[in-house]
């Protein structure tokens, strides 16, 4: 798993590239936890190079969107490939999560 | 499995544990009603999932994974886990649901040992018919109790987003139709979208609800060939 971090003036994105499983996930969590814990309020996940995503790595997308709502930001899924799409729908993630076709309109985001 | 694995000292309910004492009717200590094999299918569930926040499995819908077969400490779940690190090639989340569902009876009596051990359950021994003895497990520290059924509410009731946790466990209460016995009927209704979407975010209790629905259909499907 390859992580990208660019700043933003409103926002940090994370690019995740290739595969989010159990053995990612830790890596991933604990960089997350530190844009969080920066208060860099919106944080937007980049999955444009997301090849893959199990069950541990949609907790911590869970996991992540909580954390930011708790400390009052939000967490912004986008550029979601079908195969992530497809996943994030059957879990009924898109029902619950903040999910943008790409990464400019997840900036834009008023 | 063993009856008596003691609960490691200090540590929070397992999902396990969680289900079970919600299984359990806190006034009379009886199973509430739950579909054929609903008990046992969403404790098999709730292991899996408490190995995989114990960071030992990850899952998806094809196949289990082993990321380390390391023991948690807790032998309630370290059992399982090398049940799973032993077999020979990664299998899907139903396949060990089967198998772990077919344990369920040892599962759920190592579960309410434990209960017992930590103060939150009570057995009271009683004669059926005046012959048949018969145990039951009401509740006696109702404060885990009132806790899940709190949090789970306001889950419920309100727009907030779930932790993983309370995600699984809302799905393996709708797969055994267990939260219609703990909330009321009118609360479940008016909330019935919320609860499908919280119920289908973790693939373990997809596949419970999956399993148990096909176990009731097969039954169902089989009541009504007798009567024709």
């Amino acid at each position: 798993m390859d992580i990208i971090e660019s700043s933003h003036p409103q926002a940090t994105v994370l690019a995740l590239n290739g595969r989010l499983d159990g053995h990612a996930s830790p890596i991933v969590t604990e960089r997350i936890d530190s844009v969080v814990a920066r208060g860099s309020g919106r944080l937007i996940f980049d999955l444009s190079g997301l090849e893959y995503v199990s069950s541990a790595g949609l907790r911590v997308f869970l996991t992540a969107a909580k954390k930011c709502q708790t400390g009052g930001g939000a967490a912004i899924f986008a550029g979601l490939p079908p195969s992530i799409h497809e996943v994030f729908e059957l879990s009924g993630f898109l029902a619950v999560l903040q999910v943008q076709p790409t990464v400019a309109e997840a900036i834009g985001q008023p | 499995m063993s009856d008596s694995i003691p609960p490691p000292p200090g540590t929070p309910l397992t999902l396990v544990e969680e289900v079970l004492l919600l299984a359990l009717d806190d006034a009379t200590g009886d199973l509430r009603p739950m579909p054929v094999m609903g008990l046992e299918y969403s404790l098999a569930g709730a292991l899996l999932a408490d190995l995989a926040l114990a960071e030992r499995i990850d899952s998806d819908p094809q196949q289990i994974i082993v990321l380390s077969s390391e023991p948690t400490g807790d032998p309630l779940l370290d059992e399982p886990l090398a049940t799973l690190a032993a077999s020979t090639g990664p299998l899907p989340v139903g396949h060990w649901l089967r198998v772990l569902a077919g344990e369920a009876q040892s599962l759920e009596n190592a579960a309410r040992a434990r209960l017992i051990a930590r103060g939150i359950l009570r057995e009271e021994k009683r004669k059926l018919l005046w012959v048949f003895g018969i145990r039951r497990y009401p509740t006696a520290d109702d404060r885990e109790l009132v806790e899940v059924r709190t949090r789970l509410s306001a889950l419920i009731l309100g727009d907030d987003l779930p932790d993983p946790r309370d995600a699984i466990l809302i799905g393996l209460l709708t797969a055994s139709r267990l939260l219609n016995h703990l909330f009321p009927e009118a609360a479940i209704q008016a909330r019935e979208g919320r609860i499908a979407t919280l119920a289908r975010m973790d693939l373990v209790g997809r596949e419970v609800s999956t399993a148990v629905e096909a176990i009731v259909k097969l039954i169902s499907s089989s009541a009504l060939s007798l009567r024709l």
